[in-house]
């Protein structure tokens, strides 16, 4: 039974794919460039080998070893980083991530991922008409800004309580100091050090 | 195998003149063709999809392929491998009765499936295809209805292309004990009454489930194409044996 699981992964993320993708009323022109093409994410955190190819009008998932266009090996924490382009060579450099075969199709593909903009307030006028489908993603909007600003707020709270009320941790100035303390003593040590050097010879 | 004459064969448990036997399953189709796909959801709980699905995951389908696919029925692994092999390639539903390709073709028409799809109605025993033709045939839940199997391998194998491979995707052998009680139960028991009222056709599901058993076991239908002339021949199990799914290479 268990023998089926990647499939049914598959089948449910395809069609949430192709439902997302549909939303889209850029993603024809989007998927032109990587239609026919083929590329494989391997994921340290999964058994499995997750194929993802491009047609004129959807994207497909497979599960497969067989060969593909372009492989990219990595972990998921790894993979939320893989938005920075200027991350890329890095994340190569400490083996976080193999990329084998054709680097293009990668940087397709998340190109088309990134660029996927759906369409949800037109999705949803159909249902509750414009006007409240507009009232409803302006209010996920502020929704969203209201979070982010709470959370902000948050941390800054936090590092506030635990310099200036709790004392538990020190401020920039005070880790500046203690640093610029810490090299004086090294380089006091150091000095020290080679005068008894000389001393003994 | 189970045959006590050379000119007779089975059907489901019965034993039949071979002559008569296509006859019967096209009636068993004829019968069944409308209510198909909802059949082959409510008695599997849908899991045939997964099945097909790991079809299309071991056969290595990319763009530009010719795919044939056999006993093609109602269209469910055409539509797979028709997105899969886009413009450039091409794939044949390919069954021996019209009331299931009619019902695939206007199904998969409805799908928005049309510029790469060919339909065929042709008997798997003497494919109406040139040698090496074809990057994949896939023949899912049909090898068992078919009258001379060994005929039917050998005719794949030579309208498959070299380096091409073959999918038998059929019910099979359960590999356990209790799960092969179980199933018995469930097939001879419930599955007719579940076929009486949902398509009205009990006799219908009847053979189904007695063609099943007389369906040669996984390690049986190896053999049968290592001589047909496949190499590299393997099964995986599914669902704990209920389906099993053959590969095997032309070179």
């Amino acid at each position: 039974m268990l023998s089926l699981v990647p499939q049914l992964i598959c089948a449910t993320l395809e069609k949430v794919l192709h439902k997302v993708v549909a939303m889209d009323p850029a993603s024809p022109l989007l998927l032109q460039k990587v239609q026919g093409k083929q590329l494989a994410l391997q994921l340290q955190e999964l058994p499995w080998r997750f194929v993802l190819s491009a047609t004129a009008d959807t994207l497909l998932l497979n599960q497969h070893n067989e060969k593909v266009d372009c492989v990219i090996a990595t972990d998921l924490a790894t993979l939320q980083k893989l938005n920075d382009p200027s991350q890329l060579t890095r994340l190569i450099k400490q083996d976080k991530l193999q990329i084998e075969g054709d680097l293009q199709v990668a940087q397709q593909f998340s190109t088309l991922l990134q660029h996927l903009n759906p369409d949800w307030e037109q999705q949803l006028s159909g249902w509750l008409g414009d006007a409240l489908a507009h009232k409803v993603a302006t209010a996920i909007k502020q929704l969203h800004l209201y979070i982010q600003a709470q959370l902000q707020q948050l941390e800054q709270a936090t590092v506030e309580l635990a310099q200036d009320e709790l004392a538990l941790s020190p401020t920039q100035a005070e880790m500046n100091q203690f640093s610029r303390e810490v090299s004086q003593l090294h380089a006091r040590l150091e000095q020290l050090s080679r005068h008894k050097a000389f001393r003994q010879e | 195998m189970t045959d006590q004459q050379p000119d007779s064969t089975h059907f489901g448990f019965k034993t039949v003149k071979q002559t008569e036997k296509v006859s019967l399953v096209a009636n068993v189709f004829h019968s069944v063709a409308a209510k198909y796909d909802l059949m082959n959801d409510v008695m599997s709980l849908g899991i045939h999809r997964l099945w097909k699905r790991f079809t299309i995951d071991c056969s290595g389908v990319r763009p530009g392929h010719q795919v044939l696919d056999l006993a093609g029925g109602t269209g469910d692994i055409t539509a797979l491998f028709s997105k899969r092999v886009g413009p450039t390639g091409k794939v044949i539903l390919a069954d021996i009765n019209e009331s299931m390709l009619n019902v695939g073709r206007d199904k998969l028409r409805d799908l928005g499936l049309v510029n790469n799809i060919d339909y065929v109605q042709a008997n798997a025993e003497a494919l109406p295809f040139a040698d090496n033709s074809f990057d994949i045939i896939s023949i899912g839940f049909g090898l068992r209805n078919v009258t001379d199997k060994d005929a039917a391998l050998r005719s794949m194998y030579r309208v498959l292309k070299p380096g091409g491979r073959l999918l038998v995707l059929e019910f099979s052998k359960p590999e356990y004990e209790w799960l092969s009680k179980v199933y018995d139960l469930y097939s001879f028991k419930l599955l007719p009454t579940i076929g009486g009222l949902v398509a009205n056709d009990k006799e219908s599901y009847q053979y189904l489930a007695e063609s099943i058993r007389m369906h040669p076991d996984q390690d049986t239908l190896k053999q049968m194409m290592e001589t047909a002339g496949f190499e590299h021949v393997s099964y995986h199990n599914l669902t704990g044996g209920i389906v099993a799914l053959h590969k095997g290479y032309k070179f």
